[in-house]
């Protein structure tokens, strides 16, 4: 059951951006672009999460989970502060 | 500790994206908008959850609070699905 939803949270942000980054080459609009950057970085996250608690359960990486969430949601904020708005 | 305050960066930075999104909304009021503003809530939720609640569950109770996130990424799935469909048949 775990397993299952750290999977499902890894295919599903990476689902979000791929749809999302194709959205942005079909109509540039620069929000689409920041959300898919956004959403790569939650995939990351999210094999991070699945790698330390299901593959390495001995190994810490929780501040490498951290990173990654706070790189995904500072590259939207940025856009959003300095593109978007 | 820097942990603990990495993961108060992130959630602000969840719940500010958020509301920018709900500040979209109420200025288009295109449902895309308020879905990534819920999602992003959750996050920020999610957030919250992790740090207070998660240090207290063992390892077989921890997953289930990853439902939370999962929810937001369907959320965000969903607002996509239901904007590519209002493109695709105008009313």
């Amino acid at each position: 059951m775990a397993e299952a939803v750290y999977i499902l949270c890894a295919l599903t942000s990476a689902a979000c951006a791929v749809l999302l980054l194709r959205a942005w080459r079909r109509t540039r609009m620069k929000l689409l672009l920041y959300s898919g950057l956004c959403f790569s970085a939650f995939t990351v996250n999210n094999v991070l999460l699945f790698v330390d608690l299901v593959l390495i359960p001995a190994g810490d990486l929780s501040l490498a989970r951290t990173a990654t969430s706070l790189t995904g949601a500072a590259v939207l904020l940025y856009g959003l502060i300095w593109d978007v708005s | 500790m820097f942990k603990t305050l990495l993961d108060g960066a992130v959630m602000m930075a969840y719940l500010a994206c958020a509301l920018f999104f709900l500040r979209f909304y109420v200025q288009s009021k295109d449902r895309l908008f308020a879905l990534f503003s819920l999602a992003f809530t959750l996050m920020g939720v999610h957030n919250l959850l992790g740090t207070l609640v998660a240090p207290t569950l063992d390892a077989e109770r921890l997953h289930y609070l990853y439902v939370v996130r999962l929810v937001a990424y369907l959320l965000i799935l969903g607002a996509i699905w239901d904007k590519n469909r209002a493109r695709r048949s105008p009313r």
